[in-house]
């Protein structure tokens, strides 16, 4: 690693003396630009010359890098640069005074290492902390130097300016803490109190959010703006969903099935195969991994898994699919006129009797009528005849 | 009688003419309130992004409508939940398409008005909003049916349903605001403001830019007595949803005879007592053969 | 009393259309003899609870999921048929009524009775329906405020004219038949009875005019419902005379409804029919008919619209359906008067009625065209309430026909139903008429004459 231990170098003397070509530079600044467009001041500038001026002018930051029960792979993420410069460039920026991957020593020099760092730097540092923290039967699953991981990360918590928990497991718990969570994996936030920390979760994070937020530290003096969750809003305000490449096939209803179907192979979207995109914060869909674009799930025709959030990615099924909360209309449009009725056989069934019936009773009485008409002629006769006969009996019975 | 019917006739022949002329002095004249706003859309600005339709579900706090397919807010029409719609005229020969945003007209004289039976609809008198208030609507319809441009829209599920239309976001304008749709458009195709002022950046349009409009006409202007939301299109407006109807609105056009001859309910009384002093006459003759019949019959009368 | 009564106490059918002196209809008699409740009174009332069940499911979900109607088709059939038509079948009251008070035609009055009875049958059903149809009925109360109604509003001027018509001029002439059974029922009554009916004959040219001029006005406002909607009514429908042709078709509607009707009451309870009466509704009917159809197809020419009758499509059809059943009605009943020919009469009535059902029923449903693609047709729980509150009228119809003077009769029904109630069923105290004795007097007395 290459270091300086001067606590005066600034960025700008350093990164002359380590020979960085100010070419470089300005990409890296411009690089920052992109990563955090909004909330975070350093970036609120109108040029990369800004930039690199204000992080010219700023002193070189001491970071301590803690490791508990992770799998490296926030580290990875900040080595996996498909540019060699950028990943130098990174560590030229900053003073990684420990970090256990990276670092030469081990055993007892490696201890001693920590503690001069933690002494000579005491409350300027900035404390990353990768993977989660164990707290189960008094922490014992996680061990530096025989000290309990809890014990770790609040002693150097206690001496960094601020803490920044890199990786769902720091931020939340992650992968340890899946059911049934044997460790009693917790998340930095957790553990330490009184200190500002940043979360940054992600399964791995990309590592642009990481140094944009380490370096707003140390030009501006003050963290990003946080949400809730202390996630910086910059990079953590929107779901993957608004921003996903796949986003026009989502509008226009096109989506895969199943793995290598037509439709998967044309890379529609991929959220009725589960994709947790649209609950998922995290800047994965505009910012990418080792700079190459599709360097991430989506990108290979794999859905999202929501690996930045806690109720999701260990919680959900992969295939689930999830609520859209944010609906937005379709690419498709509505016509001028619309909305064809359409008729329903039961109630055409109905009427038709209906009117069979009335029809039928109307013809039937008119015929009546007729055959009435006749069949009273004769009973009025018939009447006439009877009481005429009738009349005639009184008749007779009188004058007998 | 004769000379009765004659009398009662002729009075009633006075009447009419008075009262026909009294309704042609003050009814054909249409008013234009002191401070009409409305919008302007010009079909040929807008790129069909359909930002103004979220925008309207938001600023009304109503839910959007995935009711189609359950993943998109993807409404075929204003309904319910949605006060405006981007449609799309899709000619299959070539002929240009446009899009085209559908939300109440806010019109002169509004047939929807004209028709609600307890002035549930109402336009506002000064700024020409034309809205609805839940506690005089019986929820008859007569508005879905009477509206040229089939905009009220009923709500058809629920024990409480309400009737949904376009009212400029007036909650917004008392705050100051812009209506919803007109903060979000991209393009500026849809713009608020006083009619007065619409009208005139809309003939301005269409004098820096001839031939670029369809019959260098305005629709709103005069068209059904005038709207307060005016359009611009580069295809006849007939293909948009838009219909010819001419300068004189639905109600007057329509309902001129049926107001003249309840004008101050004058015809109707005259009727009235006319009719009073013939069945009168006809009454007495009647009673009068009914107890002659009773006479004769020994039966109760049956008047 | 004539001969022909003899002992039978069933009646005799008039078979010479040109009727009798003895039996020429000269008085309302219940119909006797026959119990309310028979089977098909029973399906009747089986009918109207389920429409009462399906109403209570439409209060509760809403209209939409009850019947066909949508954005496109605002009103289903409930407005439609049973506002709309039926009441222009209902509107007996107006029609025949003005014939015989305002022309003079007595021989109509012995009609005037039932006319009463199914235009209040037909208003009940058709004003229970427009509560039912509407949204947000509890808003209802506001008809109380004049100042609160639109008075340009051709629907305020019908619910409002409607609900008035009903409630005063309606109720009020149908209370004479009941005074009437009250005066039998109990001479103790009668007192009562008698003041009551003197402070009705009182006021009666005041309320009968009323019954002329609101039904004027509101079966005129129907037809001015439609003018609003301007272009979407197919313009062999629409004109500026809709309000002149629905009050038109609701008198020539309702001379049918009452006279066939009465026809069918007569034919089904074997009562003699006056044909004098009969035939002179029928020509006054066939007038009507013969005017109508003229003043429309003069209309629709001077309009120049009479090229949209011969084009292939449904407008045209439904408008040849209706101008040959209404024409043709009053063809059968010319040749019916002709050929003294009761069937045809009856069918004529039958046909003219439904040709102006269906041109009542066309601008808001079959010439109504919201958009080129939108169709409308009734769901099955909007038909089985509209049939519910249909049969629920019929059902009052029977009721009221056999236990009130309502069907008009020759005298010696009379005199044959007194001697049915004496002698036949004596027992039977309740059934109101003659409880007390013959012609008013106590039963002790008219005992001793006893004799038929």
């Amino acid at each position: 690693m290459a270091s300086s231990h001067k606590p005066d170098h600034t960025i700008q003397s350093h990164l002359e003396a380590a020979g960085v070509s100010r070419r470089s530079f300005l990409q890296l600044c411009s690089v920052l630009m992109a990563t955090a467009p909004v909330g975070m001041t350093l970036t609120k500038a109108a040029s990369a010359a800004e930039v690199a001026a204000r992080v010219g002018k700023a002193r070189r930051p001491s970071v301590i890098w803690l490791h508990f029960q992770d799998c490296t792979g926030c580290t990875e993420t900040l080595l996996r640069t498909s540019a060699p410069d950028a990943a130098s460039l990174i560590l030229d920026v900053i003073s990684l005074d420990y970090h256990e991957t990276l670092m030469a020593a081990s055993g007892k020099q490696a201890e001693d290492a920590l503690k001069k760092a933690m002494e000579e730097n005491a409350g300027k540092y900035v404390l990353v902390v990768e993977g989660s923290i164990p707290t189960r039967d008094d922490g014992v699953y996680m061990q530096l130097a025989s000290r309990p991981a809890v014990q770790v990360v609040k002693e150097a918590a206690s001496k960094a300016a601020a803490v920044i928990a890199i990786g769902s497991c720091a931020s939340w718990g992650g992968v340890g803490s899946a059911d049934p969570n044997p460790t009693g994996a917790m998340g930095v936030d957790s553990v330490v109190s009184g200190k500002p920390i940043v979360n940054l979760p992600g399964c791995p994070p990309n590592p642009y959010n990481l140094l944009a937020v380490v370096l707003e530290y140390v030009t501006m003096g003050k963290l990003p703006q946080l949400d809730d969750l202390h996630r910086p809003v910059f990079a953590y305000d929107r779901v993957i969903h608004e921003n996903c490449p796949r986003r026009a096939h989502f509008d226009a209803g096109r989506f895969a099935a199943a793995f290598g179907d037509e439709g998967h192979r044309k890379g529609w979207c991929l959220y009725k195969m589960g994709c947790k995109g649209p609950i998922t914060h995290a800047s994965c869909s505009t910012r990418p991994f080792n700079e190459t674009p599709n360097c991430w799930p989506i990108g290979l025709g794999i859905p999202c898994l929501g690996c930045t959030e806690k109720n999701v990615v260990w919680k959900m099924a992969t295939v689930e699919t999830v609520p859209i909360h944010l609906a937005t209309p379709p690419d498709t449009y509505p016509p001028i006129y619309s909305g064809a009725g359409k008729i329903k056989t039961g109630a055409a069934v109905l009427v038709g009797a209906i009117a069979g019936a009335v029809g039928s009773a109307s013809w039937v009485a008119s015929q009546r009528f007729k055959s009435s008409e006749e069949a009273g002629v004769e009973r009025i006769a018939a009447d006439r005849e009877l009481a005429d006969k009738e009349a005639a009996a009184a008749k007779a019975k009188k004058e007998v | 009688m004769i000379t009765k019917i004659a009398k009662t006739g002729a009075s009633g022949a006075v009447a009419v003419t008075i009262g026909t002329h009294a309704v042609r002095e003050e009814g054909e004249v249409i008013r234009i309130p002191s401070t009409a706003v409305g919008l302007l859309y010009d079909a040929t600005i807008c790129i069909g992004c359909k930002a103004c339709v979220a925008a309207c579900a938001e600023a009304n706090d109503t839910p959007p409508d995935t009711r189609l397919d359950g993943l998109h807010q993807a409404p075929d029409d204003l309904n319910d939940v949605t006060r405006n719609i981007i449609k799309l005229y899709k000619p299959t020969d070539g002929t240009p398409s446009s899009y085209v945003k559908r939300q109440c007209m806010h019109c002169l004289d509004p047939a929807c008005a004209a028709g609600c039976p307890f002035q549930a609809l109402a336009k506002d008198p000064e700024t020409g909003i034309v809205s609805w208030t839940a506690d005089k609507c019986i929820g008859c319809r007569y508005c879905t049916i009477t509206c040229p441009y089939h905009v009220p829209r009923f709500q058809w599920i629920g024990y409480n349903p309400r009737v949904t239309k376009c009212e400029l976001c007036s909650h917004r304008l008392e705050q100051g605001l812009k209506p919803g749709c007109t903060t979000v458009c991209p393009t500026g195709a849809v713009i608020y403001g006083p009619r007065t002022v619409l009208l005139s950046e809309a003939k301005r349009r269409i004098k820096e830019n001839p031939g670029r409009y369809y019959e260098n006409k305005v629709y709103g202007e005069t068209d059904n007595g005038g709207t307060q939301s005016l359009y611009l299109a580069r295809v006849p407006f007939e293909d948009l949803g838009l219909p010819e109807i001419g300068p004189e609105s639905v109600p007057a056009k329509t309902l001129r005879w049926q107001r003249r001859f309840y004008q101050y309910f004058a015809l109707p009384a005259l009727l009235y007592a006319g009719l009073v002093q013939v069945i009168r006459k006809s009454v007495k003759g009647h009673v009068q053969e009914a107890h002659d019949h009773e006479k004769e019959t020994g039966l109760r009368a049956q008047l | 009393m004539s001969a022909l009564t003899s002992n039978k106490f069933d009646v005799l059918l008039a078979a010479e259309t040109r009727t009798r002196p003895e039996e020429r209809w000269q008085r309302a008699v219940p119909v006797f003899g026959v119990p309310v409740v028979t089977s098909s009174f029973l399906v009747l009332v089986a009918l109207t609870l389920v429409a009462l069940v399906l109403t209570g499911y439409r209060e509760l979900a809403g209209l939409g999921p009850v019947s066909g109607m949508t954005d496109a088709f605002g009103w289903g059939i409930w407005k439609t048929f049973n506002v709309m038509v039926l009441t222009a079948l209902g509107s007996g009251a107006f029609a025949i009524g003005i014939a015989a008070w305002v022309f003079r035609r007595k021989k109509l009055h012995q009609l005037m009775r039932m006319a009463l009875l199914t235009s209040f049958l037909a208003y009940a059903c058709g004003l229970l329906l427009l509560g039912i149809d509407a949204g947000r009925p509890w808003n209802f109360y506001w008809i109380v405020f004049p100042w609160k109604w639109n008075m340009h509003s051709p629907l305020a001027e019908v619910a409002i004219c409607m609900s008035i018509y009903a409630m005063i001029p309606l109720a009020v002439e149908n209370i004479p038949p009941v005074l009437e059974r009250l005066w039998y029922f109990d001479s103790r009554l009668r007192p009562g009875v008698e003041k009551m009916e003197k402070h009705l004959h009182s006021v009666f040219p005041y309320i009968i005019a009323m019954a002329y001029l609101l039904p004027g006005m509101h079966q005129s406002s129907l037809g001015a419902l439609m003018l609003l909607a301007g272009e979407r009514v197919h313009p062999l429908w629409q004109t500026p005379f809709l309000p002149l042709l629905y009050v038109w078709a609701a008198c020539f509607m309702s001379f049918g409804c009452v006279a066939g009707t009465t026809m069918l009451c007569c034919l089904v309870w074997k009562r003699a029919m006056d044909m004098d009466v009969l035939d002179e509704a029928a020509r006054i009917t066939c007038w009507l008919i013969y005017g109508w159809a003229a003043l429309r197809l003069i209309d629709i020419s001077f309009r120049e619209q009479l090229g949209t009758a011969f084009r292939f499509d449904r407008f045209a059809g439904v408008f040849w359906i209706e101008m040959i059943a209404i024409i043709g009605g009053g063809v059968l009943l010319q040749q019916s008067l002709r050929a003294h020919d009761k069937g045809k009469m009856f069918l004529g009535y039958v046909v003219s009625s439904i040709g102006g059902m269906i041109y009542r029923f066309s601008p808001t449903t079959l010439a109504f065209r919201p958009n080129p693609q939108a169709l409308y047709f009734p769901a099955t729980i909007e038909i089985l309430v509209s049939l519910g509150f249909i049969a629920m009228g019929v059902a009052g119809f029977l009721i009221a026909v056999k236990r009130l003077a309502i069907l008009p009769g020759p005298l010696y029904l009379w005199h044959d139903m007194a001697s049915y109630f004496r002698f036949r069923r004596p027992y039977i105290r309740w059934t109101g008429y003659f409880k007390y004795g013959f012609f008013g007097e106590d039963e002790q007395i008219s005992q001793d004459n006893s004799h038929s």
